[in-house]
Formats: structure tokens, C-alpha cells, sequence
């Protein structure tokens, strides 16, 4: 009984709407059919069979699987790396930079791509200027498809390591200082502790991390829609942008409701393999 | 465990109120003899508040509601408005979108109310205007105001290669920017040929005599006048004289000299008047140059009556005052967006000749081909003009390819 309130929410605003997406992805919906619900007619399986012979989805999927490859573990590293780093101290200069390390995190994506858009700017832009300093030619950041990926993933990259820095700094906090004290009178050092002590104590967090990370990676989204729009040659064009794209650029319902089936169980078949592969906890 | 029942109804009422708000219909509430009229308008709601208040100061008991919407959520939120079969009595639409708004049955249709109004008849507008409110045979829209695309240049750099009044020809245009970049050296353009933009080549295909879907929802993609236009615009990108991968800021550069011309729509002139001050009295606007003819695009937006609107005698009422000369002219001093009604024209208001020169090339404009595919077809068309100019596919062969698109959306196999 008590859990009822949870079960009626989660069914309205979460259960309904999958069932009412997976109904709407065997229809060809489309805006006619959203004015008059008479007009749209079941499919089948057909939007299904033509999601992957679009030579743009099957780009996008290419394209996504580059932004997991690349993307997740720098994220991951980066951050539990940083994370260490400020551990170190609890000075002013320590707690500045956490501010800074977290500041993209909270800032508008919006704000974040006028900005960027200048430092990749060709003509203008800051990484041209730095590159000229060496004598190397400028590059066209945003316009180039194999550069335009890896900066997207740069700019992607900045913008997520504030958040996971901070479940990491939480979670070394957590760790009792007695192991370490035990520890250093076995002699251990400043390398093993981390090794043998830290890192397996951040288990779960790493976990939690690239968990998050990866679903955030896969349903990469913001960035190529407010920088490239997903080119060039859809270089740059996620799986999510393509859903997008298809609902509600060119009111094809059906067929992006059936791309979003596709992108949810991948979804679900990650994170069932991340689960699968994890390890027992560590016990503290 | 009373108190968990009495929580669990408080939690049943409180989601289910939040779904009744959700759904809530804001009714006009129509005490007395007052109505409100509910009027999208795309943009600031500062462009249309005063005219709005025109036209309730004329007709007492009318309340005009209006509520703007950013153009880049506008399509969203028709969408949302055409599913839930709730929106407002009049809509701004653009006018692209009309041809899919139409087909889904969102618009109505305006021929009685035309008859009724002398000042929506089709006559007192320009001709493309009138073509974009037309869906099958249908009027869906009165034309409201218009936009369409010419030639900025630059006097001084332009004089110094010979054309002091502009490009009047495709070849005095290639021969005039062939001459600006080798007299300006490295980093030096003459226009940028704006491939992300889905009417840019649509405008040089007219130009060149060619159709883009003929009335008989034929394709002409791969025909030769759409071919050797698509050359022609590929041939500024090989000789160096349009920067490819255009990140270059078009104003700085207009204002350096970097890049002596640009074609775009009546918005930039105000842009380029605030951005590049120091330029003033140093560049124009003129028609676009010929090949066959000069076409140029039009677009621009369009006022319809929703279909689902409980008002539409009243609404009707309210375009047909929109579409008179008052009104325009007032959204003129407003917005800057130009009349549609041929007859405001001859007002002061827009005797500036770079206003003038727009209005020149709207007597020789027409709108993007109206079929409810063609916004997934000029994506499509946009997707092959970037292989042929960036990624170096074959003209001929990208474009059969994308002719064979165009016909399957079409649906014409």
C-alpha cells in the first residue's frame, strides 16, 4: 500500500509513455496523423527494417559507438584523477579548484557553445592562434569530419568532469583514514596505498561513474545539436540527434519512435553487461 | 496505518491534479460580452503589442491575447497545439511551414472570409506572398510580411574591379570576385556560397531556368540547368573564391574587406549598421545578378486561422485589419520585417533605397516548392550539395542519387 504513490507516478509519467512510444513506433505517424488519429495506419515491423538501412542511422550509430569508445573512459579517468589530485589538500587553492573543476558542469550548454564556437573558430579562434605560436597550420575544428568528432568529445569531456570529480571526492572521503594508518606501519608506500587501498575502495563509485557516463554518452545529444547540428557529412551526428531530427524537424513520429526503441535497448544491453561484469563489492 | 491511507489518497489527488493542470484547458473565459482572442505571433511580443492595441481600441469588447514564441520553439509547439487540437483562434505561420500545417488539416480555409474582407484579397499582395498560402488548390493564409534575399557588396571594393553598381550577371559576378581575391591576396573572398542554407542553391537553380519539383511532383535534381548550377556554385569553392567550412564571421569580415559580398535578407542591414559602423556609405543592396532571370527566394510568414480556434469569424475580423495598410506599416516601424501588401510601399517609411532595392527584387521572387515533403527533401538536397562541395562526390552521380530520394519521398514509386 505504501508504495503506491511511487508505483502510480512511475506508471503514469515513465510505464504509459515507453508503451505509448513502442505503439507508435509500429504506426506511421505523422503530422496528419497527429491532427486526426484516423489517418495513421500500422506498419509493422517497417519502420524497423528502414531505421537500419538509413545510411544516416547506421552513421549515427558508427558515430555514437566513437563517442563511447573515446569518450567514457577519459571521463572516468580524468575525473577520479583530478578528483585524487584535490584530495591532497584542503587549502584555499584545493577548494578554488573544485569550484572551477565543477563550474562547466552547471553552466548553460547554450552559453558553453557561443564560447567554444569561438575558441574552434577558424578564422579567429583562440586554438588556431595557439597553433600559430608553433608554426602549424590552422585547423577547421568544426568543419573537418574526423576533427569535428574529437571536438565535440573535448568539449563534452570538460563539460562532465565536474560532476563525476565530485561523487569521486565524496566517495575518497569516505574512505577511513585507519586503512592508511594500518597500512604505513606495514611499511606500504604513497603508490601501493593507492593502488591496493584507494582505488578498490572506490569500487563503487567507479562503478556508479562509468554507468552514468556511458548512458550519458550514448544518448550524446546537446552538443552536436548547438555546434555542428551533426555535420559535416554527419560526421558528427549522435543517435539521439537523429531521433530528434526525425520527430521533430520532419514530424516522422513513427520512424523516431521506432530509432528510440532501438537507442533504449542498447541502453539496457550496456548496462545489463556493466552489471554482469562488475565484480563483488569491496567490503570495507 | 490510517495515516499511510490518508497519505496515499493525498498523493493520488496531488498527481492527479498535476495531470488535470497538465491537461487544463485555459478557456477564453467569456464573461459577458467581452471575447479574447488568442493570437500566436513568432518573435518579441513587442513587434505586435502595439498593433494589438490598435485594434482593440477600435473594437470595443475584443481582447487580443497576445503571446509570443521564439522562432526556434514556434514548430514544437504547433506540433504540441495541432495534437492536443488546442491552440490559439489566429497563428503566425512560416512560411515554409504552411504546406505541412495545411495537409494536416491545422488551417482553415480562408475563402469565405476573403470574400468577405476586400483586404485579403489576393490581388493586393505580391505574387510569391500569394503563392505561399496556397495548399492544393486551397487559400490556408494571408500573407503578412515577406522577406527575401539580395546582394550586399561592397561600393568601394567593388569599384576598384570595375563593377561600382554591383554584379549584374552570373559572369560579371565570377569575374568580379575572381578579380577582388587576386587583388586581396591571401585570406581574401569574394562571397560565401552558403551550403547550409537549403534555399541558397534552390535560388541560383531558378536563376538558371531550372525547376526544383515541377508541378507534376517531378524532381528536377538531376536535370542539366540544376547540374551546371550546382557546378557554377562548386566552381567558387575550387578557385578559392568562397571560404569552404564557412566559420568566418560574414559581418567582420564585410567589414574588413575580406569578403566584399554576401546575399541575405533585409535583417542585415540593421546588423551590418550596428556591427560595422565604420563601413557606412562604403557598401549597398542590389538585386541578385541574372542568368536566365534574377529569381530570388521568398519567405517570410503568413496569418492563418486554426483550425480548432472557437473564434473564427473573429479571427478572421483580426487578419482582415492585419492585412491593411495601418497595420503593416506599424509592424514595419516595429520589427523591420517588410509589408506584404504591395500598396504600403509606396509609403516614405520605405523609400530608403536599400529597403527599395529589396523591394525591386520582391516584384522577382518566389517561394520554396510547396509539397509537405519538401522540408525533408531540401534536407536531403543539403546533405548532397555538401558530398559534391566538401566531400568531393561526383556532381552528376550525387545528384541522380538525389533525385531517386526525392522521387521515393514523393512518393512517386
Amino acid at each position: 500500500m505504501f508504495i503506491a504513490p511511487a508505483v502510480i507516478l512511475l506508471t503514469l509519467f515513465s510505464i504509459i509513455p515507453i508503451i505509448i512510444a513502442l505503439v507508435i513506433s509500429f504506426t506511421d505517424m505523422d503530422l496528419v496523423g497527429l491532427a486526426d488519429y484516423s489517418n495513421i495506419r500500422g506498419v509493422g515491423f517497417s519502420n524497423y527494417i528502414d531505421i537500419f538501412k538509413d545510411p544516416i542511422f547506421l552513421k549515427s550509430m558508427y558515430n555514437t559507438l566513437i563517442y563511447v569508445v573515446i569518450g567514457v573512459p577519459l571521463v572516468v579517468m580524468a575525473s577520479m584523477g583530478v578528483a585524487l589530485l584535490l584530495n591532497y589538500g584542503s587549502g584555499w587553492l584545493f577548494k578554488s579548484f573544485r569550484v572551477i573543476y565543477y563550474m562547466p558542469s552547471i553552466t548553460n550548454i547554450v552559453a558553453v557553445a557561443v564560447v567554444w564556437g569561438y575558441l574552434y573558430n577558424g578564422s579567429y579562434g583562440l586554438f588556431n592562434y595557439i597553433l600559430s605560436w608553433f608554426g602549424l597550420p590552422a585547423q577547421q575544428w568544426l568543419q573537418d569530419p574526423v576533427l569535428a568528432k574529437l571536438s565535440l568529445i573535448l568539449l563534452a569531456f570538460w563539460k562532465s568532469i565536474g560532476l563525476n570529480m565530485i561523487i569521486f571526492l565524496a566517495a575518497l572521503q569516505g574512505i577511513p583514514r585507519s586503512y592508511y594508518e594500518a597500512a604505513e606501519i606495514d611499511g606500504a608506500t604513497g603508490w601501493k596505498k593507492l593502488r591496493y587501498i584507494t582505488v578498490p575502495l572506490l569500487g563503487f563509485a567507479t562503478f556508479f561513474v562509468t554507468i552514468t557516463t556511458l548512458i550519458g554518452w550514448i544518448q550524446f545529444f546537446e552538443e552536436p545539436l548547438v555546434m555542428t547540428k551533426g555535420g559535416p557529412l554527419n560526421a558528427t551526428m549522435s543517435m539521439a540527434l537523429f531521433i530528434y531530427n526525425n520527430g521533430f524537424q520532419l514530424s516522422k513520429f513513427g520512424y523516431a519512435a521506432s530509432g528510440s526503441f532501438v537507442l533504449f535497448i542498447i541502453i539496457i544491453i550496456v548496462t545489463l553487461i556493466q552489471f554482469a561484469v562488475k565484480k563483488k563489492e569491496v567490503e570495507y | 496505518m490510517k495515516k499511510k491511507t490518508g497519505f496515499t489518497i493525498a498523493s493520488l489527488l496531488l498527481s492527479f491534479s498535476l495531470v488535470a493542470a497538465g491537461c487544463g484547458n485555459s478557456d477564453n473565459s467569456a464573461s459577458g460580452d467581452s471575447k479574447t482572442l488568442k493570437v500566436w505571433f513568432m518573435g518579441t511580443s513587442d513587434t505586435v503589442k502595439p498593433i494589438a492595441e490598435m485594434y482593440e481600441a477600435k473594437n470595443p469588447g475584443i481582447k487580443v491575447d497576445v503571446q509570443a514564441i521564439p522562432w526556434d520553439t514556434a514548430h514544437d509547439k504547433l506540433l504540441t497545439a495541432v495534437a492536443s487540437k488546442n491552440g490559439p483562434d489566429v497563428v503566425q505561420m512560416g512560411t515554409t511551414w504552411i504546406p505541412e500545417f495545411a495537409a494536416a488539416g491545422a488551417l482553415k480555409d480562408m475563402s469565405p472570409y476573403i470574400e468577405q474582407y476586400p483586404s485579403m484579397k489576393a490581388d493586393n499582395f505580391f505574387d510569391g506572398a500569394v503563392q505561399t498560402t496556397q495548399y492544393e488548390g486551397k487559400t490556408v493564409a494571408v500573407p503578412f510580411y515577406v522577406e527575401t534575399r539580395a546582394m550586399f557588396y561592397r561600393t568601394d571594393l567593388l569599384s576598384g574591379v570595375g563593377y561600382p553598381e554591383g554584379p549584374k550577371t552570373w559572369d560579371e559576378l565570377k569575374d568580379a570576385s575572381k578579380k577582388l581575391v587576386e587583388k586581396g591576396g591571401a585570406g581574401h573572398y569574394a562571397l560565401p556560397i552558403e551550403g547550409k542554407d537549403s534555399i541558397y542553391p534552390v535560388i541560383f537553380a531558378w536563376q538558371n531556368g531550372s525547376e526544383i519539383i515541377d508541378e507534376n511532383r517531378q524532381p528536377q535534381f538531376n536535370q542539366p540547368a540544376y547540374v551546371e548550377t550546382v557546378n557554377f556554385l562548386k566552381s567558387f569553392y575550387d578557385e578559392g573564391l568562397s571560404p569552404k567550412g564557412t566559420d568566418l564571421d560574414t559581418v567582420a569580415a564585410f567589414k574588413d574587406g575580406t569578403m566584399a559580398m554576401f546575399i541575405s535578407g533585409p535583417w542585415m542591414i540593421q546588423t551590418v549598421k550596428e556591427k560595422a559602423p565604420e563601413i557606412d556609405g562604403k557598401w549597398a543592396v542590389t538585386t541578385l545578378p541574372a542568368k536566365v532571370t534574377n529569381t530570388s527566394s521568398i519567405g517570410g510568414a503568413d496569418l492563418s486561422i486554426f483550425n480548432y480556434s472557437k473564434n473564427p469569424d473573429e479571427a478572421a475580423k483580426f487578419i482582415a485589419f492585419m492585412a491593411e495598410q495601418e497595420a503593416q506599416l506599424k509592424y514595419y516601424e516595429t520589427s523591420n520585417s517588410m509589408p506584404a501588401l504591395k500598396a504600403a510601399w509606396t509609403n516614405e517609411a520605405l523609400s530608403d533605397p536599400m529597403i527599395a532595392a529589396f523591394g525591386k527584387q520582391l516584384e522577382n521572387s518566389r517561394p520554396a516548392p510547396t509539397v509537405k515533403e519538401y522540408e525533408e527533401i531540401a534536407q536531403a538536397a543539403m546533405a548532397a550539395f555538401e558530398q559534391i562541395t566538401i566531400g568531393g562526390a561526383d556532381t552528376q552521380t550525387e545528384l541522380d542519387k538525389l533525385n531517386d530520394k526525392a522521387n521515393e519521398l514523393l512518393g512517386n514509386k
